[in-house]
């Protein structure tokens, strides 16, 4: 899914998708600035149209990914919003006059009478379809949009203020996706204002009613704000008891997954849970957007990911800090890991005290005091790797540590943390590295071979599951494929009473899908009976 | 203004303070005094928020208590008390800083908590605790510093310092928490020798694990069911290692099954 960020979890999300490049550019003949602003607003007028329709076709199919696609485009559209164009899109779109119209237009400063002369005519009179809430929904996402990118946020607050009020009492399935991007932005717009903890009892609320209702972009995306939420204000423990209560849905977008994923992390990392921490990091860096627009984003996971690493003893590859967007911004932890490595303490502390600033605004600060005591576990793996004997003294001194005892325990510190693989004679007063065994002699290499079979499968597995068939396959049997495509989804839907329309595979097609979603859940089940008879 | 129960409460702290400050405070006076205030406080909107907002009167009030009831715990030497303590002043140090005026014995508490975590050895928590620390006084304020230069030590493996630390504690509370810590390193210590040592010559253990007499090293020993050898006067951690060899059959078996089934599926 190309589908951008709403936003990153640092700050810069008022940089957009840069997706200009689908406005019309006329090459021979040279137009007038006004015409050409004449040309690009009638085009964002025709894109506007254009979703308003995914959203039509959406409804009326109970498809999701039309929805999916309308919401893609509209990161294009945000770039291009101005208040004229988005009065005219409220008046031709409105076919009723609501409260809601008037609102939105005061909020962009119009009012509706001044508009309604120039919208252009030809279109309101074409629209003779019933308004649906999503478009009412849809057309206020523009506007809170636009607010947030004119950084009117007073405005913008209440906007969102009335719309998650809107959201919670419709009940809609085809308005899920739409309802989790307006809490993204009513949070946001609460943290603008520094007013993040009064938007937690709301957002609660908002998470148990969507889990409630199997609306899983909602639940992913409020999920992820209440994380941020906690972790903002550095509420460590709430965010984890959060966390270990609430399942994150498994066909979440990529999207909030990577956030989810490096919210992950960074509780794990603050728990000396490194290993799992890293893994959710590597996944956040995976399953994020790469695209220049989200290196906020990027900058976050990886500064946090290259510290976790550290912190696991291991160091972090050099091309990591040599990617373009990367590389100015993990300047300061490139000369951190530089140290850890070569094992230097003075090195290290003059880096922290030059840097302190940076690594407080990054909140990695307390999570690099902690590598201090990795840089000295280096120092040993280096004197364990080069000396298969060496007195304790030695070490000591090597180590610039203060006495022979200290040197000792610290010695059998790391031995118990499987630094080294060694041993300490204490009456003679030296530590004796083990020799190397035979990896292959051990049971490692299946268990790293069945890992990599169980991946595999997996994969082969997930990929079964998302495949989605083009209609036109079927045009042998035309009739027939229409009818069964009704009779199956209807199965579909009574089969899982209303879970499938917005699950990622189950809406695409019904017809393979439904028995299929049946099997694997089958299988499963026995798999873990078996798991349990053992 | 001032109402009943408010004023009876104000009272009743009066006394305790008195009581807990004098030279020969009574603990268990000072526990009575602690349940009653309690008692006064659930009345004044203290553990749940009623229709109106506590005033900053109460709320100072409720703070005074807690702080004095954390400090009394530890005198008492109750940790789950004070734990219990350290909990409900946490609302009153995070949520409502803004409103009232900062404590002075604040940082001493939070420190002590610190303290606690470590020498029960939940350094997860000692971290997660840590970061609602202000970073700027990591360093500088000493009440903090000393548990976190303790837990850098701990981390590293100079245990020699930590068992030095004690003789530089930043309160008199703190040395409590200190001793039961030399506990926690012991542990410490000793499962890091397990691993470190094949065998170590008793009174070599009894200086590495802190002990005075060789006789507290073999009841040590028993418990952690070390092995001693009274002729050479030796303890020995391992057991000749004879798990290596064995074959996952159940693992294989479990394993390859799975496969099969997973390959049928694709075929």
């Amino acid at each position: 899914m190309v589908e951008k960020a709403p936003s990153k979890p640092k700050a810069g999300d008022s940089k957009d998708a840069s997706a200009a490049s689908s406005e019309p550019v006329p090459m021979e003949i040279v137009k007038t600035p006004e015409e050409l602003k004449a040309e690009s607003d009638a085009q964002l007028l025709a894109d506007i149209k254009q979703n308003i329709h995914f959203l039509d076709r959406a409804v009326a199919t109970l498809e999701g990914r039309f929805t999916t696609r309308a919401l893609r485009a509209t990161a294009s559209i945000r770039k291009r919003l101005n208040p004229d164009i988005l009065a005219q899109a409220l008046n031709v779109h409105f076919t009723e006059e609501t409260p809601r119209k008037q609102s939105l237009l005061e909020k962009i400063g119009k009012t509706s009478s001044a508009m309604d002369v120039d919208a252009p005519a030809p279109e309101s009179g074409k629209e003779a379809k019933t308004f649906l809430p999503e478009h009412d929904i849809y057309l206020s996402y523009l506007v809170l949009l636009y607010l947030h990118d004119q950084k009117q946020n007073d405005k913008g607050m209440s906007l969102a203020k009335e719309l998650v009020q809107a959201v919670q009492t419709i009940n809609r399935r085809t308005l899920d996706q739409l309802a989790g991007r307006i809490y993204f932005y009513y949070a946001r717009f609460y943290e603008l204002a520094d007013k993040l903890t009064e938007a937690r009892p709301v957002l609660l609320a908002a998470q148990r009613t969507a889990t409630l209702r199997h609306d899983d972009d909602t639940q992913a995306t409020i999920l992820n704000l209440l994380l941020r939420s906690y972790l903002h204000f550095n509420l460590y423990e709430q965010a984890d008891k959060l966390v270990s209560k609430a399942a994150f849905p498994e066909d979440a977008s990529n999207n909030q997954m990577a956030r989810h994923m490096y919210y992950l992390g960074r509780i794990k990392a603050m728990q000396l849970d490194y290993t799992v921490s890293h893994r959710h990091l590597l996944q956040a860096i995976r399953k994020g957007p790469t695209s220049p627009a989200s290196a906020g984003f990027q900058q976050a996971v990886n500064k946090l990911a290259i510290i976790v690493q550290l912190l696991m003893g291991e160091i972090p590859d050099r091309a990591v800090f040599r990617q373009p967007i990367l590389r100015k911004s993990l300047l300061p932890y490139l000369q951190i890991t530089q140290a850890v490595r070569v094992g230097d303490l003075a090195k290290f502390q003059e880096t922290l005290g030059q840097h302190a600033a940076t690594f407080r605004a990054d909140k990695t600060y307390t999570l690099i005091l902690r590598l201090r005591h990795n840089v000295i576990k280096t120092g040993v793996r280096m004197i364990s790797l080069a000396y298969s004997r060496i007195s304790l003294k030695d070490i000591c001194l090597k180590l610039q540590l203060d006495s022979e005892e200290d040197a000792e325990h610290i010695v059998a510190k790391s031995i118990r943390d499987g630094v080294i693989d060694a041993s300490i004679d204490h009456e003679r007063g030296f530590m004796k590295s083990r020799e190397t065994k035979d990896l292959y002699s051990t049971a490692e290499p299946q268990a790293a071979f069945n890992q990599r079979i169980a991946f595999c499968l997996n994969l082969h597995n997930e990929s079964v599951r998302a495949l989605r068939f083009p209609r036109e396959a079927g045009t042998k049997d035309l009739e027939n494929a229409a009818e069964r495509l009704e009779e199956e989804r209807k199965l579909a839907k009574e089969i899982v009473d209303g879970d499938l329309e917005d699950d990622d595979m189950g809406e695409e097609c019904p017809r393979l899908v439904g028995p299929n979603i049946l099997l694997l859940e089958a299988d499963f089940w026995i798999s873990g009976e078996q798991q349990n008879g053992i | 203004m001032t109402t009943g129960p408010l004023k009876e409460a104000f009272a009743l702290y009066d006394q305790l303070k008195k009581e807990f400050t004098s030279p020969k405070a009574d603990i268990a006076k000072c526990g009575q005094y602690l349940a009653k205030l309690k008692i006064y406080l659930t009345e004044l909107s203290f553990l749940l928020p009623g229709e109106r907002a506590a005033s900053a009167e109460e709320l100072l009030l409720a703070r005074e208590v807690l702080e004095t009831g954390a400090q009394w715990s530890i005198r008492a030497k109750d940790i789950p008390s004070f734990e219990r303590y350290i909990f409900q002043l946490k609302t009153y140090y995070n949520d409502y800083n803004a409103t009232l005026p900062p404590s002075a014995r604040m940082y001493p508490l939070l420190g002590l908590n610190l303290l606690r975590l470590l020498a029960q050895n939940n350094i997860s928590e000692f971290h997660t605790e840590l970061e609602l620390i202000d970073p700027d006084l990591l360093n500088d304020n000493v009440y903090i510093r000393h548990p976190i230069q303790i837990e850098q030590c701990l981390m590293e493996g100079s245990y020699n310092k930590v068992w030095h630390s004690r003789a530089n504690v930043p309160a008199e509370e703190y040395a409590f928490f200190v001793d039961i810590l030399v506990g926690t390193i012991r542990d410490e210590i000793a499962s890091c020798s397990e691993k470190a040592y094949d065998s170590l010559p008793l009174p070599d253990a009894a200086t590495l694990l802190y002990f005075k007499s060789e006789a507290e090293v073999v009841a040590f020993a028993n418990e952690r069911g070390w092995k001693i050898n009274q002729k050479d006067k030796k303890v020995y951690f391992r057991e000749t290692d004879l798990d290596a060899t064995d074959i996952p059959a159940d693992q294989v078996i479990h394993q390859t099954l799975e496969y099969a089934r997973e390959l049928e599926r694709i075929v």
